[in-house]
């Protein structure tokens, strides 16, 4: 606990808090814009879900870049300052930094996600949405999303630590982003390869055309168990790698 | 006295070269240990390993009696540091560096508001440490290896881009830890003339071997002292002393002679005047201690 506090003191002055929400925003104004724009056209179509579809998609392209100038940001400084060799020398675990930088970076990027939901939530009750909030469906979308971020936190933060030009780290977050972008035209096969196609793959809706309109279709919950099975194990895999590659450099 | 360091038989390689082979370094308590080297010569590849930052390739540490590889988590709560160039979190203040350093030392408050005052930096703790000087960064180095005022602090060339001022007061800081806090202190430096004044003992590095190790007395005993002569007739003066049991050389203008008492020299000076040779000059040459170090490390090339 002490070395989580000890992270989050250390980001004082980094203005990360204020850079996310405003990356958020942008995003979630895009998504409404959308999902407004896709109400108006189909007023039948169940508002909520196209809501949740639209953030989802959107999500693809913006949290991993948001991700990876987190993690950057916690990770860099360590670099910046040759701050590695002074934690050691008060001998500071490096796996429970490592821990400690993973759970803050996690800590924060679950703050951007509860805000998309309640973003979310704002937004129908706003617009007078008929049906009340879902709530099972806002806590699948929710869990999704932390679920996709938690692997690539882990993803970005291996190479940050790792690397200490952090444009390496950047460059993988925006390819990611575009990966996550253009993630539902990839066959089943390659999506399940690549782990920023995670942002659609485990969201609770699925988007579908047919008869030149889009349809909003609630997912079944099995259905996404294999995929969240395999990204909890790439997740975990990713993240022991990484903690030992970096605790055997060295300093 | 106690050893507060020792090594045995220390060596690290890196690839195909030794930075560090077989080196026995030994501190006792109260020391200050001038670790003297020139660059490159394997200074702070040993201190890092006594701080287990790096793992031996062979070898010992002993810290306060006790082996590192099974009590590095002791043997760090006991040791303050300052490894190469300072660490620092830039974008944080002064103080808010040092509150950090708090939490993990669990140090209460009044020790940070001490090492402010220690290190002259508590006009400046709200200035973020990007904004610092170099020097500035480097007494903030010192002050968190200082803020749990170890039994044991190592600082590896903390002088370093100071200026001669800064470097004088550093100097005059850490001549006073010993008796004002009961430390030992390990300083590692390429310059004599910077050790000299502070240092109880000495050990020089020269490729990674240890050359010499011992006392400072001991280490301004080689400096032994010569004395030339100039007179009107060197020639004459040279036979004339060989008479007499002298056994001075020539050296251009001089006559030069090795290990003289003063009564010696006022008789040589005496039979001189008396056989009517003038004697122009008599003066004293001490080896200073930066050319014994240059004779030691064998190195005549910028430390």
């Amino acid at each position: 606990m002490r070395a989580i506090s000890l992270e989050l003191y250390k980001l004082r002055h980094k203005r990360l808090l204020l850079m996310i929400t405003l990356f958020m925003l942008v995003e979630i104004a895009w998504a409404f814009m959308a999902a407004s724009m896709s109400i108006s056209r189909n007023p039948n179509s169940a508002e909520w879900e196209v809501l949740i579809a639209m953030l989802s998609s959107m999500n693809g392209l913006f949290l991993p870049i948001l991700t990876a100038i987190c993690v950057s940001r916690i990770c860099d400084m360590e670099h910046k300052g040759n701050t590695w060799k002074l934690l050691l020398t008060f001998s500071v675990k490096r796996s429970t930094l490592y821990a400690a930088k993973y759970i803050s970076a996690s800590i924060i990027m679950l703050a951007a996600c509860l805000l998309q939901v309640l973003a979310i939530t704002v937004f129908g009750f706003i617009n007078g949405f008929k049906q009340p909030v879902p709530l099972i469906l806002m806590i699948r979308f929710l869990t999704g999303t932390v679920l996709a971020n938690m692997v690539i936190i882990a993803l970005q933060q291996w190479v940050s630590m790792a690397v200490k030009n952090q444009a390496f780290a950047l460059s993988l977050g925006m390819i990611g982003g575009f990966i996550g972008l253009a993630a539902d035209l990839f066959p089943a096969g390659v999506r399940r390869v690549f782990v920023w196609s995670y942002y659609t793959g485990l969201s609770p809706i699925t988007q579908s055309y047919a008869n030149e309109k889009i349809q909003f279709i609630v997912r079944d919950m099995s259905s996404l168990l294999p995929g969240i099975v395999v990204l909890i194990a790439a997740g975990i895999a990713i993240y022991l790698a990484g903690c030992v590659h970096v605790s055997r450099q060295e300093v | 006295m106690n050893q507060i360091i020792s090594t045995h038989n220390l060596s690290k390689r890196y690839d195909d070269t030794y930075r560090v082979i077989n080196l026995n370094l030994s501190v006792c308590e109260g020391d200050i240990y001038g670790f003297l080297g020139p660059n490159g010569a394997g200074k702070s590849t040993t201190l890092k390993m006594i701080l287990g930052l790096t793992k031996p390739t062979d070898g010992k540490v002993t810290v306060f009696g006790k082996d590192l590889e099974a009590n590095r988590h002791f043997i760090l709560s006991q040791t303050g540091s300052l490894i190469e160039s300072p660490s620092y979190y830039g974008h944080l203040t002064g103080l808010e560096n040092l509150r950090v350093v708090q939490k993990l030392r669990d140090v209460p408050d009044k020790n940070v508001e001490e090492v402010l005052k220690i290190v002259r930096l508590h006009k400046q703790k709200d200035k973020k440490v990007e904004h610092y000087s170099l020097g500035m960064k480097q007494r903030l180095g010192i002050a968190m290896a200082l803020l749990s005022f170890p039994k044991l602090l190592i600082l590896d060339e903390p002088t370093n881009g100071l200026d001669p001022a800064g470097i004088e007061e550093i100097r005059e800081l850490i001549k006073s830890l010993p008796q004002r806090y009961e430390m030992t202190v390990l300083i590692s430096s390429h310059l004599l003339s910077e050790i000299e004044q502070i240092a109880t003992s000495v050990g020089i590095i020269s490729d990674g071997v240890m050359v010499f190790q011992g006392s400072m007395e001991s280490l301004k005993r080689k400096s032994n002292s010569t004395i030339t002569i100039k007179t009107r007739n060197n020639k004459l003066a040279q036979e004339l002393l060989f008479q007499k049991g002298y056994s001075p050389t020539l050296h251009g203008d001089f006559l030069v002679f090795e290990n003289l008492t003063d009564e010696k020299i006022a008789q040589a000076n005496r039979s001189l005047v008396a056989s009517n040779i003038d004697v122009l000059r008599i003066e004293e040459h001490k080896k200073n201690l930066e050319s014994i170090f240059l004779d030691i490390t064998g190195k005549e090339r910028s430390l």
